[in-house]
């Protein structure tokens, strides 16, 4: 999987983004009633790279997301490309990894037959992918679980089920979208070390949505912050904690630093949703 | 080994219940002098039945045959103008109204119609067996396909797969809970419609003899034969239940 992974990440340019969004826009209804979810958003992802995006909720997070995935075209003022090509409508989709917030395993489908989903799809015989999906088992922490039905598992559990699916589907970016938004905290933090140690082994290019800004400078290399509705880039921030990163580094002055400043720049975000949710009338 | 003993356990009040009700039946009709023409006694009817129950079994065979043919012919049509008007959804507009109005009339009335047209052997009524199934299993399916979120739609359009491959690999599961109901209040209703299409016209059938012996006056055979026509149905229906475990096993 490395291998395919930086294979297709050496075919880039050197010092040329994997994906980098120009001017992108997304707006819904027309005339008076228009609402812009997404304003000039301008953002580049390097090869290999571990980009996490906050925001205030409703900042138009997952419709940049769904645009970044192909599910939803974005207005056609600005451009999405990948390794320097524009990509037209639709032309994402089958290319990008994504996982949306919710695991949406399917209840009928056995734990392995979940995460062999997206390799089924691409037509790969089914005793072929349970059997790549098997060798990954252990490192998802699932051993023996492969026979289990969804409702069986534990929240964690399916979130790690849904990840390996994403991770099956072998694609050079990978889309997460607060994967880990509805587990409680220590089960959360236990699961973010336990994704850098499968993307540190992995090496696949990351954006990763969350609302939580320990989460974020924790997990990335870079931290983008998104603006309240319309959504749009207010900073990005280059983490330069040493890896691999373990729990104590949440409390080094240097996290502290970081952490400070994108608080007050995402507080005054928050502030300004509430603020308009308030006030309307 | 478990499972067996489980049914048995829930089958056993069943079977209680029942057979307190034909002892109350049968000592009730004699304590009280009822005339066998107004409610003969359990064990006559079933003395009735088993006395003739190469007869019985023939006419009941008919009609189990008819029932399940409608109800087979009727389930493939409402399984496929499911998954048409999903896949072209247009066809649900065009057809939509049709199928309401049609659904509208109890398939009974269809009989004389469906007599005229197909006579009075088994076509007409497997021809009114698969119209008493058809909307019943369409407007399950259909609604069952529509289950899924959009949200597990785009998870699969995201790993690039096509129309068809959502179909099959979602909304055709998804699906199942909702076709299973369908399709078991289908063979009760298809049961239905066959048994009252042979009373107004056939050659042969429970409901046939139902109407012959009606007509001589001769009760101990109609109850037999509604004797005979609901294990019938109860075959039918356990039937059913095995297809459900097995169209809904993850359940």
């Amino acid at each position: 999987m490395a291998d395919l992974a930086q294979a297709q990440a050496g075919a880039t340019m050197p010092g040329q983004p994997y994906m980098e969004l120009v001017n992108v826009w997304k707006r819904f209804g027309e005339g008076d009633k228009q609402t812009v979810a997404v304003r000039n958003v301008d953002l580049a992802i390097q090869p290999g790279e571990f980009v996490t995006l906050i925001g205030p909720s409703g900042c138009g997070k997952s419709t940049l997301f769904n645009m970044i995935a192909g599910l939803l075209p974005s207005d056609s003022d600005g451009s999405i490309l990948v390794k320097g090509k524009a990509q037209q409508d639709g032309a994402l989709l089958g290319k990008v990894s994504f996982m949306p917030q919710r695991d949406l395993l399917f209840p009928w489908r056995t734990v392995l037959d979940n995460a062999t989903l997206a390799l089924e799809v691409e037509g790969m015989p089914k005793r072929l992918a349970r059997q790549k999906a098997e060798a990954l088992f252990p490192e998802f922490g699932l051993k023996g679980f492969e026979q289990h039905y969804p409702h069986q598992l534990s929240g964690g559990m399916r979130q790690r089920v849904a990840l390996m699916r994403t991770f099956l589907f072998e694609r050079d970016l990978i889309l997460l979208d607060e994967p880990f938004g509805a587990l409680d905290a220590l089960t959360r933090s236990m699961m973010q070390r336990w994704l850098l140690d499968i993307w540190e082994k992995h090496r696949r290019t990351v954006l990763f949505i969350t609302h939580d800004i320990d989460e974020a400078i924790f997990l990335g290399d870079k931290v983008v912050v998104m603006t309240a509705r319309p959504g749009t880039i207010k900073c990005q921030e280059t983490i330069t904690l040493p890896r691999p990163r373990d729990v104590s580094v949440v409390t080094t002055p240097e996290f502290m630093e970081v952490k400070k400043k994108l608080l007050a720049v995402v507080e005054e975000e928050s502030l300004k949703t509430f603020a308009s949710a308030t006030m309307r009338p | 080994m478990a499972s067996g003993l489980n049914a048995l356990r829930s089958a056993l009040p069943v079977a209680a219940a029942l057979l307190a009700l034909l002892l109350l039946w049968q000592f009730g009709t004699t304590a009280l002098d009822v005339p066998a023409y107004i409610l003969p006694k359990p064990a006559e009817i079933l003395a009735t039945a088993l006395g003739r129950i190469g007869f019985f079994g023939g006419e009941l065979y008919v009609t189990l045959v008819e029932a399940v043919g409608g109800f087979l012919i009727g389930s493939v049509l409402g399984i496929l103008l499911a998954v048409a008007m999903i896949l072209l959804p247009v066809l649900e507009v065009m057809l939509m109204p049709l199928a309401m109005v049609i659904n509208a009339v109890p398939s009974i009335a269809f009989v004389p119609l469906v007599l005229l047209w197909f006579g009075l052997g088994m076509s007409s009524k497997i021809a009114i067996g698969a119209l008493a199934v058809v909307f019943v299993v369409l407007l399950n399916l259909l609604s069952g396909l529509k289950r899924p979120e959009a949200e597990s739609i785009n998870l699969l359009r995201s790993f690039g797969a096509s129309r068809l491959g959502i179909l099959w690999r979602l909304q055709l599961p998804a699906g199942m809970p909702a076709l299973v109901t369908g399709l078991r209040v289908g063979l009760a209703r298809s049961t239905i419609a066959v048994i009252v299409a042979e009373m107004m016209g056939a050659y042969s059938g429970i409901g046939q003899v139902i109407y012959q012996a009606t007509a001589q006056v001769d009760s101990l055979t109609v109850w037999a034969a509604v004797f005979v026509a609901s294990l019938g149905s109860l075959a039918l229906y356990g039937v059913l239940v095995a297809l459900d475990r097995k169209l809904v096993w993850w359940r």
